[in-house]
């Protein structure tokens, strides 16, 4: 698996990149809106990819940074909507929270629900932002630090980061005067970048998603071929050997845990302008799944395969989706579709595409080991 | 008098009521390899983890190179200059036999630091030196997990000279080796001396006399004897605790 040719793998990631940047060719705005989003998820795909399949920690609770932020990005693009600036003060104010106010509460940001000053600095966008990043990183690096430093490993990460999110889910639903609980955040505002609006339908903003999930496939992709991403496989493969080796494993474990939850976050940032929502649904348990399930199929080994994996199966999904009839059914589509990549193709999609690279090559090169012995 | 390269005073750990090492003090001189013997379950492994940070200790002190290490992590102790091979070998299967022995050159440990690609050519020459001293430079490519057990038990040791800590523990290293294998890890091992100071636990005994200059014999946790080859095998005590159980040899 390790050493097979780069070149293969260079052009996996070049197709990939210039097939999505060649899709608005092919397809009308509404389409292409459905398609960012799924590019979100293939970056979610990707994240999952490189704590499960890079670090061998599964994380079902991925979630979370995806809602972290989803959340931020909305809030403030809630504060910039035009209704909240309607509402008869001089600052926003969500419509929620007049609805959940007490009466005769002041009809100000500050204090018109408990703790709806949380939501003050959120009137600048670029807070909004910063923060759909800096939170997901910070919860990941405490969080990583207690779990890892605790030398936690396996199936309990899996079962405190699946906790986590629930926990998670339960509080943003009981705070609905700050959070409008189930509802979620919707009728929000656009993005202001520098003067120009960020239109959910509009085909530039296809285009910054795609070019954003480019970059961080990439450095992604060259994070994990760094010596510190060679140390952090070792450390799936074996704690032990690399503890006695000298490296400080928690230390690692934790910064490519934060990696993906930065990712996570920055996709649910993303989603939220083309999807214009952001709901609680993103802390459900079925949705964290789901993640997994889309880096099962595309092969958790590899960031790209993850990715389109991702992209794959929510693809499909909405094919399905289409005929009624098999609404209900796709829950047990998917189910049977993980079941089948586990048995069959543990290193999912990628995995096979791998194999059958090596096939080809084997078949002309009659002596594979010794010319790659040669070239080194 | 020149420090010590390994030592400990009064080592003790207890697993319940039960003291799996009790109060063992040995003095490992700079460069020297000490065979550690004993019956099964007289505790070597369990010293080991005690010297290694694996398990914490109850009582007493570990001292490398005169730095007082006790308890301390394991990442920490290695820092310090211990390296470890395991009775059940422990190497990084998803990765390839090069792999393995790029992780084992460790320049910097910390996360930030290794954000750099590939190796120095210095360090490239040494991966391929030690690929030749092991015997698997044919396997260089291979996913460490497809080697054989004697295989495994090499890339192991090719990873301790990558490491290339002072101090080296190694728990049997010849297990379940045929003997061309284990003449082969003789070798080896032999290599490491001079260099590096080792504590080998061993029971071959046709094995120890080739290696070893001093012998420890472990028994119930604590220290029984301690001499040259022929010292321990005329030894009454540890002919005594050996009888009714196993011969030394098989044991
Ligand atoms: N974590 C533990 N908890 C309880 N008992 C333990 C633990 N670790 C080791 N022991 C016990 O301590 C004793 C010494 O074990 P140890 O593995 O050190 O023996 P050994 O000398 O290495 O034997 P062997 O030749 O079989 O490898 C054994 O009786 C073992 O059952
Ligand atoms: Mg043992």
């Amino acid at each position: 698996m390790a050493e097979l040719s780069r070149n293969y793998r260079v052009w996996a990631y070049l197709i990939f990149f210039a097939a999505i940047l060649a899709l608005p060719l092919v397809g009308d705005e509404f389409w292409l809106n459905r398609v960012a989003k799924y590019l979100c998820y293939g970056m979610l795909g990707a994240a999952i990819a490189l704590t499960w399949g890079y670090a061998g920690v599964l994380n079902l609770g991925q979630g979370l940074f995806f809602g972290l932020g989803a959340y931020s990005m909305a809030m403030s693009l809630k504060l910039s909507s035009h209704t909240s600036l309607q509402q008869g003060s001089d600052k926003p104010i969500p419509d929620f929270m007049l609805w959940n106010a007490q009466p005769g509460a002041a009809p100000d940001l500050c204090c018109i629900t408990p703790g709806s000053w949380l939501w003050l600095p959120f009137q600048s966008q670029w807070f909004g932002v910063a923060m759909a990043i800096v939170l997901p990183v910070v919860v990941a690096t405490i969080l990583g630090k207690i779990i890892f430093g605790q030398r936690i490993s396996g199936v309990f990460v899996s079962i405190i980061s699946l906790a986590l999110v629930l926990l998670a889910r339960l509080v943003l639903v009981d705070a609905q005067p700050i959070t409008n609980g189930f509802n979620g955040l919707t009728d929000l505002g656009f993005l202001q970048v520098f003067g120009a609006e960020i239109d959910p339908y509009a085909v530039s903003t296809y285009y910054i998603i795609a070019v954003i999930l480019i970059v961080v496939l990439v450095l992604v992709r060259l994070l994990v071929a760094t010596r510190s991403g060679l140390v952090l496989q070792a450390t799936r493969d074996s704690q032990t050997r690399a503890l006695y080796l000298g490296y400080d494993v928690p230390a690692y474990q934790t910064f490519f845990f934060t990696v993906s939850a930065a990712m996570s976050g920055l996709a649910g940032m993303l989603y939220v302008l083309v999807a214009e929502f952001a709901s609680p649904s993103f802390l459900d348990l079925a949705f964290s799944v789901s993640m997994v399930v889309w880096a099962a199929v595309g092969g958790r080994g590899s960031i790209l395969g993850a990715c389109v994996g991702a992209i794959l199966i929510n693809t499909i999904e909405a094919k399905v989706s289409e005929v009624e009839q098999l609404v209900e059914a796709w829950k047990a589509i998917i189910g049977l579709i993980f079941v089948l990549a586990v048995i069959f193709l543990p290193q999912g999609l990628a995995g096979f595409a791998h194999d059958v690279m090596r096939r080809i090559r084997e078949r002309r090169q009659p002596a594979p080991t010794l010319n790659r012995e040669l070239r080194q | 008098m020149t420090t010590l390269a390994l030592e400990t005073e009064g080592l003790s750990v207890s697993f319940g009521r039960f003291r799996a090492v009790d109060g063992v003090s040995i003095q490992v001189a700079q460069g020297e390899l000490r065979v550690l013997l004993g019956a099964n379950g007289a505790g070597k492994t369990t010293l080991m983890d005690l010297i290694s940070g694996r398990t914490r200790s109850t009582a007493g002190r570990v001292l490398l190179e005169g730095r007082d290490v006790t308890n301390q992590r394991e990442y920490r102790i290695a820092r310090a200059g211990l390296g470890r091979k395991f009775q059940i070998p422990s190497v990084f299967g998803g990765l390839s036999v090069r792999q393995n022995l790029e992780v084992s050159l460790v320049r910097h440990p910390g996360v930030f630091a290794n954000l750099r690609f590939g190796l120095g050519t210095t360090d490239r020459q040494r991966v391929s030196e030690i690929l030749h001293l092991v015997g698997l430079a044919d396997l260089a490519t291979a996913d460490a997990a497809t080697l054989s057990h004697g295989q495994t038990q090499w890339l192991e040791l090719g990873m301790l000279m990558g490491q290339s800590p002072k101090v080296i523990l190694l728990d049997e290293p010849t297990a379940g080796m045929t003997q061309a294998e284990t003449a082969k890890t003789a070798e080896i091992i032999n290599g490491l001396r001079g260099r590096h100071t080792l504590l080998v636990v061993e029971h071959d005994m046709a094995f120890v006399r080739e290696i070893a200059e001093r012998i420890t014999v472990l028994h119930l946790g604590k220290v029984l004897a301690e001499g040259s080859v022929a010292e321990i095998e005329a030894n009454a005590a540890v002919k005594a605790a050996y009888l009714g159980t196993q011969e030394i040899s098989e044991c």
